[in-house]
């Protein structure tokens, strides 16, 4: 078997095609975070980037998360105490906002400053 | 198609187990080797969904210097044809990604091997063939199924589609270095 000059330009081409997809998929910064909902039914990804309010069922009622200009927050939950609305609004990966009479965690991932580390070793 | 001359039944009937005559024949036979190859694929487990060796590409890889354009299309579509009916999804969408990969894959590599003819083997028209159908079908599913997130599923995507392709041109290449069948047909022809 003879590899011919083209073989190893299209092997390269190709590779090159791969590696501008993982920078494209993978590069923190190329990819705009995505929040998290997590209730007694399932768990929802929604963009942070489109306003909208997403209602969400758990055993005392509807709790509602607002998603408006980046950030997160619980605008109402039918909890006695609402921590959760007091808890203010999220924005950064990481955060998160939970109500856990009603059983709903709320959390940021993925995104541009995913390095809000304490610490790191290696 | 060239219509032979009438001959002896059992002459014609040795010639059509031994011989390939006709790029009918030739497409016949690669068509059945793709309906196997389909079923052999299938039989493999995918780690992704996405992700398969691409071994029904074999017979449509071996036939770009075999047969005349029209038949080796019509090979790509039977190959998608036998595919689809092996894994159930012939009357569903999920046909569509595997037309459009093989077609893209099937033109590319036909467009490769005649222009640059000299300067590329097998493994060369095979990796590109994968990359292309492998690059297609992602984009058919950030437009249709999953929108952007479809980009999340490229890289390994088409990274195996790369090895993979790598090691079927591989084969490909020996198999029509080795094969008395591969020279007869090249020599009918």
């Amino acid at each position: 078997m003879r590899i011919k000059a083209f073989d190893i330009v299209i092997a390269l081409a190709a590779a090159g095609l791969v590696a501008l997809s993982a920078v494209s998929a993978y590069s923190p910064g190329s990819r705009s975070s995505e929040l998290v909902i997590k209730g007694r039914d399932g768990e929802w990804v929604y963009p942070l980037s489109s306003d909208r309010v997403v209602s969400v069922a758990g055993p005392l009622g509807d709790t509602l998360v607002a998603i408006e200009g980046k950030t997160a927050r619980i605008k109402d939950s039918p909890c006695p105490n609402k921590t959760c609305v007091a808890g203010g609004s999220i924005s950064r990966p990481g955060q998160w906002l939970a109500c856990l009479p009603n059983q709903v965690l709320v959390r940021i991932e993925g995104g541009a400053d995913d390095a809000d580390i304490d610490a790191a070793a290696y | 198609m060239p219509t032979s001359t009438p001959r002896p039944t059992e002459a014609a009937a040795r010639d059509l187990s031994a011989e390939p005559r006709t790029p009918a024949d030739i497409t016949a036979l690669l068509g059945a080797f793709c309906f196997f190859l389909s079923a052999v694929e299938y039989m493999i487990p995918k780690p992704l969904p996405f992700m398969r060796l691409g071994i029904a590409n074999l017979p449509i890889l071996l036939a770009v210097d075999l047969l005349p354009l029209p038949w080796y299309l019509a090979l790509a579509l039977v190959k998608v044809v036998g595919m689809s009916v092996i894994s159930g999804s012939l009357f569903s969408y999920v046909a569509l990604f595997s037309l459009a990969g093989t077609l893209t894959a099937a033109i590319a590599m036909w467009a490769a091997r005649k222009v640059i003819r000299g300067s590329v083997s097998a493994v060369g028209v095979s990796m590109l063939g994968a990359v292309a159908s492998n690059a297609v079908q992602i984009a058919i599913a950030s437009a249709v199924v999953f929108g952007e997130a479809a980009r999340l599923i490229a890289p390994p995507f088409l990274a195996t589609g790369l090895v993979t392709g790598a090691l079927l041109g591989a084969f490909a290449e020996t198999f029509a270095a080795k094969s008395r069948w591969y020279a007869r047909a090249r020599g009918a022809l």
